[in-house]
């Protein structure tokens, strides 16, 4: 009992690196790893069609677009990789991560943040430059928005966490690292 | 709540409007840029700790006002869409909702002297 009240950031009324706050996220991970990785088995022409109920030839001309291979991978197997990031570090550290861990909070948040926001702005901006629409991009749009939010609360506490770290004796670099020497030095 | 699930709407709406309507170019190409930042913004506010993004919509709303005139529309509906979702989406944005839980002063603590994690870490 006292060990999770422990768990709790100061000043925050629950823990927000419980698995019931961050299982739901790395579920919504994982489901974008398999639509992403769907869609780069297209690009990779392992696969010859692709699933697209609603915009007809949408999905082929996006998904065959000079801009899907601008980079020595497809774009899709781009955005496979950038959930599986954000399912691996969502799963990794106990519920006292935020302090512990505070590396991994902020990698998964920056991960899930900034560059979700980022990778859904590139799915958006297809219709612009090819006037077309693709389902299963829209979908893993649609994943990458809903997990921004949740994934935030757990940010906010390493940062502040850090933050307290600064301002004491303790080593900022070690306690980002989660030296156990260093962690216990702050609240 | 019910003003950001509003929002989220409208920045749909922004979206598909120029494909319903047949806007012109550049009102087709606003919309399907600015309707799914707008969408984003929204809905990440839909939780707490982010309900402060629901704010990041005023510059968007704005931009909505003014691009029917800087991108001169052409199309009478695409003027009085963007218009009139420009004005909703600042009026729903400016809707705070209920914070139930703290969150150790939030975001503005980082930049904050004193904030209250802080002081809460010392008792």
């Amino acid at each position: 009992m006292t060990k999770d009240a422990q768990m709790i950031p100061p000043g925050w009324d629950y823990n927000p690196a419980t698995w019931s706050q961050r299982i739901p996220i790395v579920i919504l991970a994982l489901i974008g790893v398999l639509i992403a990785g769907y869609l780069s088995l297209y690009q990779l022409e392992l696969i010859d069609s692709v699933w697209e109920p609603f915009f007809g030839d949408g999905s082929v001309t996006i998904l065959n677009s000079r801009i899907s291979h601008i980079l020595p991978i497809p774009d899709a197997a781009l955005g496979a990789f950038g959930y599986l990031v954000d399912a691996v570090t969502g799963v990794i550290g106990g519920q006292g991560r935020w302090k512990k861990m505070p590396w991994i909070v902020i990698v998964f948040g920056l991960a899930v943040g900034p560059l979700g926001f980022v990778s859904v702005m590139l799915v958006v901006f297809q219709p612009v430059l090819f006037s077309a629409w693709c389902t299963l991009c829209l979908a893993s749009a649609v994943i990458s928005i809903a997990m921004i939010g949740p994934a935030m609360d757990e940010m906010l506490a390493s940062l502040q966490y850090m933050q307290r770290v600064k301002r004491s004796e303790a080593s900022t670099w070690k306690a980002f690292w989660g030296v156990q020497s260093e962690i216990e030095k702050v609240n | 709540m019910w003003a950001r699930i509003l929002n989220t709407i409208l920045g749909l709406w922004v979206m598909v409007a120029p494909g319903i309507f047949n806007f012109s170019e550049a009102a087709t190409d606003n919309g399907h840029i600015v309707g799914p930042v707008i969408v984003t913004f929204s809905v990440i506010a839909y939780w707490e700790a982010t309900l402060s993004l629901r704010k990041w919509n005023y510059p968007l709303a704005v931009w909505l006002l003014l691009a029917p005139w800087i991108l001169s529309y052409t199309n009478t509906i695409a003027i009085i869409s963007d218009m009139t979702v420009g004005i909703l989406v600042i009026i729903f944005a400016s809707v705070s909702g209920d914070v139930k839980k703290s969150y150790g002063g939030g975001w503005a603590s980082l930049w904050q002297k004193n904030p209250d994690h802080i002081q809460k870490a010392k008792n």
